[in-house]
Parts: C-alpha cells; sequence; structure tokens
C-alpha cells in the first residue's frame, strides 16, 4: 500500500496538475509580463470596488439563502413524516436539471421587471440551493441515531441536540455545498447578466466585448481567481479537521421521523412552494415560449446541428476527461501521499476558476503561444477538460475504491498477469463509475455557456450560445427549443446525483 | 452586448441560399430577387471567382441580416463564407490581436470606431475603386480602406405616459442635468453606444463627454444591450434611453411586444444625439482570397446587397448611392445628424473614457 | 436517591405494525441494583430498553423511573426529562468533541460551577480507568473499549436515577470485553448507580447483574438473581440461555430420573413422567471404561470440552482439565455429579433434545 508509485504513472499525472493548471499560471504570468504599472490603475479604480462588492453580496446573500433552504428541506425530507418523501426528494433536486441561466429566462418572462441584487439572489438560490440539500440529506441519513438518542439521553432538548450534535455533523457538506454554489456564483454570468446584476464574471465579458483579450479583461479575470482561491483556502480553514465520520461499525437502525399530524398541511405547501417556484416557473415560461405564437422561428433544421455539435464536444471532452483523469485518481487512491495528494488537489484548484476566466487565459495564451490551436475544437474540448475534471475526478476516485488492491492481489494470485488483471478485475468493478463521470462531464459541457462564447471554433455553435444568443435578441420564443433541449440533456445528471447522494452519501465536486 | 451573443444563424442562411438558388435557376430572370443589379455588380467588380473557396466573415453586424447578404452572395456567385459572430469591438481588437495570421478575410462591423481600430492596425486592403464607387462619401472614409455598408440612426426612446412631448431634450447633452435624473438609460457595455460617444468626443470635446459618462454613471439606469434598454423604456422601468432607431422599427413590425408603449424622439440641428452611425465592411490584408473578399463588400454595397437590406427586417438605412432605404422607415431626408469625420472616430480613447467612468 | 424503585415497568406492550414485540411486561429494579436483560437477538430486549429511554412509545402500560411517572395514562415525557444514562451499542460518541467535551458534554445545564463540572469531568475519567492522556482525544483515536468508557462516563456524568447499557460490550473483541466488562461493573459499582443491561450473553447478565431477566419472545421467563436462575432454571430456555447442558431423554418418577446415565438425583421433585433431563457438562466426569466413545474433543486452554457418544445415541458434553490425556475415539465410562434438572414434555421438543 504504502509502496512508491510508478514513475510513468507518476509522469502522466504531473502532466495532467500541469494541464490544470494552465488557465491559472496563463493568468499570473500575465501579470507579470504586463508588470503592476500598468494593472494598478485598473485595478484601483471605484468600478473593481463595485464589482468586489457586488459578487460579495451575491454570494453571500445567495450561498445564505442555499443553505438556509436546503438544511430546511433536507431536515423536513430525512426526519419528519412528510407524505410522499420520495417524490418530493426527486422534484426538490430536479432544478439542477435547469441550468441557471434557463432559470433566469424563465424568471424574466413571469416577471420581466425583476433586476438587481434581489432578483439575482431568487433566482441563483432556487438554482443552487440541491448543492446543499444533496450531501445534507445524505449526511443526515446517515447520521448514527443513537447520537441524538445519546444526546437527548443526557437531558438535551430536540432543538439544543439539533445544534450541538446535528449540526456539528453537517459542518462538511454545509461547507461543501456552500462552497460549490459560491463558486458557481463567482463563475455565474448569464443567469446574472439577464438579471442587469453586475459582477465580475459580466464585467469580463463586458470587457472582452470592449477590448479583446486585453490587459484590462484579464486583470479582472486575475481579480476573480484571487476571489476564487481565497474562497477555497477559506473552506478549507473553516473545515479544518472536522470529525464526523461514524466511530462505530454496526449497521444503523431506521430512527423514529417526527410525526408532523395537521402540521404536514403547512410543511407539505411550503415543499410544494419551492417546487413550484423552482421548476414551476421554469416549466410555464418554456411552455410558455414553446406554444407562443411567434414560435415558429425554430425548425428541426435549425436545431438538429446545433444538438449535433453539442454532443461531439460532450462525447469528445467526456472521454477525453476520464482519460486525463485516470492517472491521478489512481495514484491518489492507490498510493496515497503528500505528493499525489497534491497532484489531486492541484486540478480541483485549477478546476474551480470560471468558464469565463478558463476562456479568455485560453485565448490569450494560444493567440499569442500556441497559434495553430487559436479557434480549433482541440482548444475548447481542453477548456472543458480543465473545467470539469473534478467532476471527473469524484467518480473515479470512488470507482477505483470500488476495486482494492486486495483483489488485484486475489487475481494475481489466481495467475493472472497485471493487464489481465486489470482488464477482468479492476475495470469492471470501477466501471460503473467511469460510466457516471463520463456522464457528468457530458451533461456539464452541454449546458456550458462562457468559455463556449469565448473559445467556439468559427461556425460551431452550441445549444448554450445559440440559446444565449437569442434571448440576448430578447427573442424568447426562439430560445425556447433550446432550453428544452438543454433540461432534457440535463436531467440524466441530475437523476444521476440525486441517486450518487441518495445510496452512497457522497457528496460530490 | 448583444452582437457577441447574436445567433448565426447557418443552417436558415444555407436554407436561404438554396431557395435562392432555386429561384435563379427554375425561373431564369425573374428579376423579382434584383438579380439583373448583382449582374451588374459581379461583372463590375471581379468577373472571375474561385467557387471553391470559403471565405471567412468576422461578422459584428446583426447575424440575420450578414446571413441573408451571404446566403444571396453564394446564390450569386458560388462562393461560400462562414460567418464568426461577435461584436464591433471584440472582433476589432481580435484582429489586432491576430495581426496578419489572422483567419479573417472579410469584416463587417455595426459601427465605424471598430473598424478604424483595424484600418489603424494597418491590416485593410484597399477597396476595389468599383465598390467605393457605390457608396457618397459622406458613408465612407477618405482613406477608401474600408467603406459603409448600412447606417443607424441615434435616437431617445420614450414612454410617452412617463414623459411628455414637450419636456424631451432638444440635445442629448441637456441628459447631463439634475432634472434627468433617474429617467434615462443607456446600454453602455455595447459598441453601438461607444460609437454615439466617440461622435459626441468629437463633436463636444472631452471634458463634457466625461461629465456626460459620469451623469450616465450617476443618474442613469445601466442596460444590457439596446433590446433590453427599450423593453425597459416599454414596461415603464426607466422613462427613456438612448438607442438606435431599428430596434423600435423591427420590433413594431413583429409584435410590438417590447415597443408599444415606445416612441422615438430623433434629435435635430446636427445635435451629437442626432449621430447617424455607419456600419462598415472591410477587405483584411492578410486575406488569402482577395478576389473573393472584394467580391463579397462589393456585393453588400452594390444593388442586390442593399436590396436585401431594405428587404429585410433589419431596419437599418441603406448607404448606397441611389439605394432607397426600407419605406417603413422616417425618410434619410429628414434627419439632420452632425456631420463627422468618420477616420477620427477613436474607440481606444472611447473606451478609456467609458471605463474611466466605470461603466466597464 | 430513594433505596426503593428505580425502575417500575408494568403491562407494558409494544408492536411495529402488527409484529408484537413486547406483550404484558412488568419489571421492578430495586434501587442501587443492576438487573440484565438477557434473551436471544429478536426477542425485545432492546425495544423494552428504548422504551424506559423514551427513544420509542409504548402501546400501553406505565414506566416510572424513581417514582416519577414517565410513561402512562397516554402521556410521554421526553428522553431528556426522564433522567437516565444511556449508552449505546457501540458507544455513539460525538465525533466533533474530544473525550472531556463528550464527557461533559450533558452538564451544560447541570446546577454545579465550571470548576465543580471540570473536577466531575476528571472524576469520571479516572472512575471508568482512562488514562488522563487520552482526555484530549478524538472519539476515532480511542480503541473500542476507549469508546464504551467514555460513554459510560459520560452517560453517567449526571448522576441519573437509572442507566441504561445497550449490549455495551458487543461489538469489542473477546479480550477487550472482559477488561472493559471489569471496568465498568467497577464503576457502577463505585457510583451505586441503577443500572439496566441488555444482553445476550450469559457471562455479561452473570457477571454484572444482580437480577436477570430472561426474556424469550417478547416476555419475561424468568426474573431472578442469576446463580438461582442458573441452578434452578424454569424451563428449557431459561436453562440454555445461561449457559451449556446437554439433554437426554428419562422418565422422572418423584425425585430421581432415569435416563441413559442412569438413576440421577433431581434438583427438585417433578410432578411428570415423561422428562428432559439437563446435564451441565461440568457435573459431567469421566472414568476408564468401555461404555461410551469420544467423539470429539475441543481444547480450550484450561479446560477442555468432549462430546462422547453414549450407548443410547445421545451425546452428551463433559467439561475436563486442560491437562486430561483424552482423544476422540477413546473409550470412556461417564457418571454425573449433583443433583440435575428434569423438565416436562421431551415430546414436544422433538429431535432437538438429542443435541447438546
Amino acid at each position: 500500500m504504502r509502496s512508491l508509485p510508478p514513475l510513468r504513472l507518476l509522469a502522466c499525472a504531473l502532466a495532467v496538475a500541469v494541464f490544470a493548471s494552465i488557465p491559472l499560471i496563463s493568468i499570473l504570468s500575465y501579470g507579470f509580463r504586463v508588470g503592476w504599472d500598468e494593472i494598478r490603475p485598473l485595478v484601483l479604480r471605484p468600478l473593481i470596488g463595485e464589482l468586489l462588492l457586488n459578487t460579495l453580496w451575491l454570494c453571500a446573500t445567495a450561498t445564505a439563502g442555499c443553505i438556509a433552504l436546503g438544511l430546511g428541506l433536507a431536515w423536513i425530507l430525512e426526519r419528519t413524516s412528510l407524505p410522499f418523501a420520495a417524490l418530493w426528494r426527486a422534484l426538490l433536486a430536479a432544478p439542477l436539471a435547469i441550468p441557471a441561466f434557463i432559470n433566469s429566462y424563465a424568471w424574466i418572462t413571469v416577471r420581466p421587471e425583476l433586476d438587481g441584487l434581489k432578483a439575482a439572489t431568487i433566482v441563483t438560490v432556487l438554482s443552487y440551493y440541491p448543492f446543499v440539500l444533496l450531501p445534507v440529506a445524505a449526511t443526515l441519513r446517515g447520521l448514527d441515531p443513537a447520537l441524538e438518542e445519546s444526546a437527548r439521553a443526557l437531558g438535551t432538548g430536540p432543538v439544543r441536540t439539533f445544534l450541538r450534535v446535528v449540526l456539528p455533523q453537517l459542518r462538511t457538506p454545509i461547507l461543501g455545498g456552500g462552497l460549490l454554489v459560491s463558486l458557481h456564483l463567482l463563475a455565474e454570468y448569464g443567469a446574472i447578466e439577464q438579471l442587469r446584476y453586475p459582477t465580475f464574471a459580466t464585467a469580463i465579458i463586458a470587457q472582452y466585448e470592449s477590448t479583446f483579450a486585453s490587459t484590462a479583461a484579464n486583470v479582472l479575470a486575475g481579480v476573480l481567481v484571487a476571489c476564487c482561491l481565497v474562497l477555497v483556502t477559506l473552506e478549507v480553514f473553516l473545515r479544518g479537521r472536522a470529525r464526523t465520520a461514524r466511530v462505530g461499525s454496526g449497521a444503523s437502525r431506521s430512527r423514529p421521523r417526527i410525526r408532523l399530524g395537521w402540521w404536514a398541511i403547512p410543511v407539505t405547501a411550503g415543499v410544494a412552494g419551492v417546487v413550484a417556484l423552482g421548476i414551476g416557473v421554469p416549466a410555464y415560461s418554456v411552455t410558455h415560449w414553446l406554444t407562443y405564437t411567434g414560435a415558429d422561428s425554430w425548425t428541426l433544421g435549425e436545431i438538429a446541428p446545433v444538438v449535433w455539435s453539442t454532443l461531439k464536444l460532450g462525447a469528445a471532452a467526456s472521454v477525453i476527461a476520464v482519460a486525463v483523469g485516470f492517472p491521478v485518481a489512481w495514484l491518489a487512491v492507490r498510493y496515497r501521499s503528500a505528493l499525489t495528494t497534491a497532484l489531486e488537489r492541484t486540478t480541483y484548484l485549477a478546476s474551480s476558476l470560471p468558464g469565463v476566466v478558463v476562456g479568455l487565459a485560453l485565448v490569450t495564451a494560444s493567440i499569442r503561444y500556441a497559434r495553430p490551436l487559436y479557434q480549433t475544437t482541440p482548444l475548447i474540448i481542453a477548456a472543458y477538460v480543465m473545467l470539469f475534471l473534478p467532476r471527473a475526478m469524484v467518480n473515479l476516485r470512488s470507482a477505483i475504491q470500488q476495486a482494492p488492491p486486495s483483489l488485484d492481489q486475489a487475481s494475481r494470485a489466481l495467475g493472472q498477469s497485471a493487464l489481465a488483471t486489470f482488464l477482468r478485475v479492476t475495470i469492471p468493478l470501477a466501471a460503473p463509475g467511469i460510466l457516471a463521470a463520463m456522464a457528468l462531464v457530458f451533461l456539464a459541457v452541454t449546458t456550458e455557456l462562457t468559455a463556449t462564447l469565448l473559445l467556439a471554433p468559427t461556425g460551431t455553435h452550441t445549444l448554450a450560445t445559440e440559446f444565449w444568443a437569442a434571448t440576448s435578441e430578447i427573442d424568447y420564443p426562439g430560445a425556447a427549443p433550446y432550453a428544452v433541449c438543454m433540461i432534457v440533456l440535463s436531467t440524466p445528471a441530475a437523476w444521476l446525483l440525486l441517486r450518487q447522494s441518495h445510496f452512497t452519501g457522497a457528496s460530490y465536486e | 452586448m448583444h452582437a457577441l451573443s447574436k445567433r448565426a444563424l447557418a443552417p436558415i442562411a444555407a436554407l436561404a441560399a438554396l431557395a435562392l438558388a432555386a429561384c435563379g435557376g427554375s425561373s431564369g430572370g425573374s428579376g423579382e430577387t434584383g438579380s439583373s443589379g448583382g449582374t451588374e455588380t459581379s461583372a463590375g467588380a471581379t468577373p472571375t471567382l474561385d467557387t471553391g473557396v470559403t471565405l471567412v466573415l468576422y461578422n459584428a453586424q446583426h447575424d440575420t441580416l450578414s446571413a441573408a447578404w451571404v446566403a444571396a452572395f453564394t446564390a450569386e456567385t458560388g462562393v461560400k463564407v462562414e460567418i464568426r459572430q461577435g461584436s464591433d469591438l471584440t472582433m476589432a481588437n481580435q484582429i489586432v490581436a491576430e495581426g496578419s495570421a489572422s483567419p479573417a478575410d472579410v469584416f463587417l462591423t455595426e459601427n465605424s470606431p471598430g473598424m478604424s481600430l483595424v484600418e489603424n492596425a494597418g491590416l485593410l486592403a484597399p477597396l476595389d475603386k468599383a465598390t467605393l464607387a457605390q457608396v457618397p462619401a459622406s458613408f465612407k472614409p477618405s482613406s477608401g480602406k474600408w467603406t459603409g455598408i448600412a447606417a443607424r440612426s441615434t435616437v431617445m426612446a420614450y414612454n410617452p405616459a412617463m414623459i411628455a412631448e414637450a419636456d424631451l431634450p432638444t440635445s442629448i447633452m441637456d441628459l447631463r442635468d439634475a432634472k434627468w435624473d433617474g429617467k434615462w438609460g443607456a446600454a453602455p457595455k455595447g459598441a453601438d453606444f461607444q460609437a454615439i460617444v466617440s461622435a459626441m468626443l468629437e463633436l463636444k470635446g472631452e471634458s463634457a463627454t466625461a461629465d456626460w459618462l459620469k451623469a450616465l454613471k450617476s443618474n442613469g439606469q445601466q442596460f444590457t444591450g439596446n433590446t433590453a434598454a427599450m423593453k425597459a423604456v416599454n414596461a415603464g422601468t426607466v422613462a427613456s434611453a438612448i438607442i438606435y432607431h431599428y430596434y423600435w422599427y423591427g420590433d413594431q413590425a413583429k409584435t410590438k411586444e417590447n415597443s408599444a408603449n415606445v416612441q422615438l424622439h430623433f434629435f435635430k440641428n446636427q445635435d451629437p444625439g442626432a449621430f447617424l452611425s455607419v456600419s462598415g465592411g472591410g477587405v483584411l490584408a492578410s486575406s488569402k482570397h482577395p478576389n473573393e473578399a472584394q467580391a463579397l463588400v462589393n456585393f453588400i454595397t452594390g444593388k442586390t446587397g442593399q436590396k436585401v437590406l431594405a428587404d429585410g427586417t433589419a431596419f437599418e438605412y441603406c448607404v448606397a448611392t441611389d439605394a432607397p432605404s426600407n419605406p417603413a422607415l422616417k425618410p434619410m431626408t429628414q434627419l439632420s445628424p452632425p456631420t463627422v469625420d468618420l477616420s477620427k472616430l477613436n474607440s481606444p480613447k472611447v473606451v478609456t473614457l467609458v471605463t474611466n467612468a466605470g461603466l466597464i | 436517591m430513594n433505596d426503593g424503585a428505580a425502575l417500575e415497568v408494568r403491562g407494558i406492550s409494544k408492536s411495529f405494525g402488527r409484529l408484537r414485540v413486547l406483550d404484558g411486561i412488568d419489571l421492578t429494579i430495586p434501587g442501587r441494583t443492576t438487573t440484565a436483560i438477557l434473551g436471544p437477538s429478536g426477542c425485545g430486549k432492546t425495544t423494552l430498553l428504548r422504551l424506559v429511554a423514551g427513544f420509542e412509545r409504548s402501546d400501553g402500560g406505565t414506566i416510572s423511573i424513581a417514582g416519577r411517572s414517565v410513561q402512562g395514562s397516554g402521556r410521554s415525557t421526553p428522553p431528556n426529562r426522564r433522567d437516565v444514562g444511556y449508552v449505546a451499542q457501540e458507544g455513539a460518541l460525538f465525533p466533533h468533541l474530544d473525550v472531556r467535551a463528550n464527557i461533559g458534554f450533558g452538564l451544560a445545564r447541570w446546577p454545579a460551577g465550571r470548576k465543580a463540572k471540570r473536577s466531575r469531568v476528571e472524576q469520571l475519567i479516572e472512575l471508568v480507568g482512562l488514562d488522563r492522556g487520552h482526555a484530549a482525544r478524538h472519539p476515532h483515536e480511542l480503541s473500542g473499549g476507549q469508546q464504551q468508557r467514555v460513554a459510560l462516563a459520560r452517560a453517567l456524568a449526571r448522576r441519573p436515577s437509572l442507566v441504561l447499557l445497550d449490549e455495551p460490550f458487543s461489538s469489542l473483541d473477546a479480550s477487550a470485553r472482559v477488561s472493559t466488562r471489569t471496568a465498568v461493573a467497577a464503576a457502577l459499582r463505585e457510583e451505586g448507580v441503577t443500572t439496566l443491561l441488555v444482553t445476550h450473553d450469559q457471562s455479561e447478565a452473570l457477571a454484572l447483574a444482580d437480577q436477570v431477566a430472561v426474556m424469550v419472545a417478547g416476555r419475561f421467563r424468568q426474573v431472578a438473581p442469576g446463580p438461582e436462575i442458573y441452578l434452578r432454571p424454569i424451563d428449557l430456555e431459561c436453562a440454555r440461555l445461561l449457559g451449556a447442558g446437554s439433554t437426554l431423554q428419562g422418565r422422572a418418577a418423584g425425585d430421581w430420573v432415569e435416563c441413559a446415565l442412569g438413576r440421577l438425583p433431581l434438583a427438585d421433585s417433578a410432578p411428570f413422567t415423561s422428562a428432559a433431563v439437563f446435564i451441565r457438562p461440568e457435573q459431567v466426569t469421566v472414568h476408564s471404561g468401555t461404555a461410551a466413545v469420544v467423539t470429539a474433543v475441543d481444547y480450550l486452554g484450561a479446560d477442555k470440552l468432549a462430546a462422547i457418544r453414549l450407548p443410547s445415541g445421545e451425546v452428551v458434553e463433559a467439561r475436563l482439565a486442560g491437562t486430561a490425556a483424552l482423544a476422540a475415539g477413546d473409550q470412556v465410562d461417564v457418571r454425573v455429579e449433583g443433583t440435575v434438572l428434569a423438565f416436562a414434555s421431551l415430546d414436544a421438543l422433538g429431535a432437538k433434545a438429542n443435541s447438546g
């Protein structure tokens, strides 16, 4: 177990870590090349302060909202006698299948006057609360009931038991979910742009619009990168050495749920309200525009090529992401050490950067250093791989854990070669996780907007860019079919995330 | 803003091309599609075009308009065109960054400053004389490196329920006054806006322009794109907005959904607010297919190209000599735009001013 | 604390759906004593403990702790107001708190100063025999036995009227089990606390309890001091739950019973004829002879357990000194020392009675 990793594998993983760091390196080196004198007037100006404040405000309100909503809903789902809990769980997870920019489009369809911080908070909370709900619910479900019982027997009332015993166990999923929400908010462009709330992500695009991959755009990106890094560090610091694993090993007993009695009516109404806002509004709006009288502006002939090119990009990116992630995940699981963990973390860190930053970095770098790659399909696929590698890694990790070394040894002792063992034992056991990894990357690509806007080769259009083009022209009926395609393509990913969180209690990303 | 996100309707363009080709092929010279004009332009420009090449068009014009131009061009000449959609200044800066290795053959803009940026970088080839002859001097720079292909007028879109006609400003500069506090808006991230500002800079000087931008930042509302601004006026979110005329005409011709409660106010007396912005077309010096690229610009400024513009839903003014604009528009003769030297409209300076004002 | 009944359970029943788990349970635990509920898994013993703790509500009956009614006439006191201590099967230590904080958890609302609370925690660490160096550790840094000691200390901290132990040693390995059991017994004795222990391990019950309640299928079969149940079990099942033994067919007559091992004296005279004769392995002695055959010998270290086939075909187990020279296949004679137990209705037991 503690043996040294094979050098060739280590070299692969090292290459992957460097590859994943390209956007970060590009932004940093741009800064060094240009020099502080040119950067200073761009950083130290009121707009940056404004954007910083706006971005932080949104992060604060929406992350708090997601945690409050996710925690409350998770508690209702897991601890009360809510009728049809399984159905509600699925419906409450459904916003995972609706990209935030489609949600935004749906909301301004219903309430055209929506804009600013309040609107951005409402829409992003309704889009992202499942990121908190699912891991918290999974942890609540996995908690040893004896913990709460012991606390009760020690004279602690139900509320204080929740605060003193349950909540500390939920620290990891709450912080993890909160981080995920915050990173998404830092990166979110489409949803927030439609609601006229300027943040760094929208400002970078605006600057790109006026000046292309200029110093000003790269400086904004640099500040956004700093925000991401601060956030990731903060999460590590807050999480600290939280101990939340079950200490014992016995099977958890099913616990009695709190009987709602007449409370079932208002609680169910509240849950139904969240569902109505979270998926009812998008469903209504998309249906409205699809059946709108002026909706003849789209035809199969127009949409089919877009779907096809989106599918091709998604397939390529998912295969490559899994191939690239495998050696790193393998090392991290099989040869755990400070080095391999650092390599694994690097792929996560680099990928916490928003799509707009990765897009801008690759445009800047390719036009300068890799001209043959400029405006090509390989470059945009590389961007997807950088962005979505963590989704693959999380699943690859658990996939590899399904095939512990003891099985390898058993197979080798039965006369199988290393290769035969890999093919006959490891791969079959890891296959479901590998497929899940591919599916999640694939589906993330189908709704990626900002990096695609910047990097798509001439003539390549994806569902997200076409949807965005239509909504920017306020051509809402024209955007509806693309919205439907994206929702349909995202549904399997949402289902997969729901299933994973339900049966394994695993977090994701 | 909206330019980057505009749809490139390549499939539709292909369909349109097929339709046009079928039309021309079956009925020979029905004349309906203006093929008589087309023959004249192509005969005058470049008689031998290589139909095997595919031009790359960096298009910052409205995608539907360019798609229609390209479809008609391909139908007439057989030369295929691949469109990369973007916004004026993104693409202008992009071409500058790409330098002589740019994949672009032809560049079309919505406004002239982006084109000037590329011209000043020395990346444009001189246009064919025949092409330049099709457009009057007021719609092209003296350098002959590019030409106007369409024009749009600055207007103030207002909600009559919120502003009485009598209270409308006589100059766009009036919006700096405190009495307009909170009553107007614009889309400062877009190239359209920055073109208006460049005219203002040219006509009124730097400090007046900086003041005006400051007023927008503190007193005005900022929107993402002219459509969103007009929509807000229609909904009563803001009383008025500085936009281009064709957004209103386009919506009026469709459902009036975003303009039913909106009226247009055209500034007079050569006010900067009456600025007529010229959309440009140019050929890259680095183009590997100069003949075909020249032919495309020639086509767009020729009779057929201008008729595609007039007949379509773009509602921009035609600029070629004797080319009638869409009859729905307020006639160009009734406009009183300021006279501006196109080559003096300066985009980097404007971007700096807008950036300093904290608008981007 | 009074020295009367610390726990009084009357007529408690509990069903889960259609499954009746407890059926009219009565139990009294005198103050400062330990009662063990002993029974096979699934007999309902843990459910009874959870009812007493207040984690579940009974369908009927009453429970009072230290003279205070906590369950009855449709009212149920929540667990935090029952004044009980509870040690779960695997300790259920709070993973986010260190040993000290775990033990002090219940003292948050204890009417005492901070200093008194701190010294109470230190006292408990010592009481359960924990190394002081472990006090700042987190649960995952402790062994299973240490975790159980912390769990007990935590449960005892508030000096509850009643401590409930739910199979507290079942997850430990054999060596830790005995040492932990000894430490727990000592701590309970020193605190003088009334204890209800649930277990399926007869040695645990016998070692810790003043009173053993044998539960089978949701009912108590026998409630008495351990040695009494061991010596005078009320039926064959109680006899078997309290230790190993062999069962032979026999015919009883008054104070005697006739079986494959001859005519043996009964502990109590039998009012029936057809009998199941129950013989503990330590009563069986082996002598040289040829009447029976040794079929298997289990070497257990200090002693050996030999299975011996009698001429009747029945098999009887004998406990021998570890040094005794005996091997499978040897021919021996077998005798029984002391009185034996006989139970009625052997026929009903059928073939099962043959196996030891």
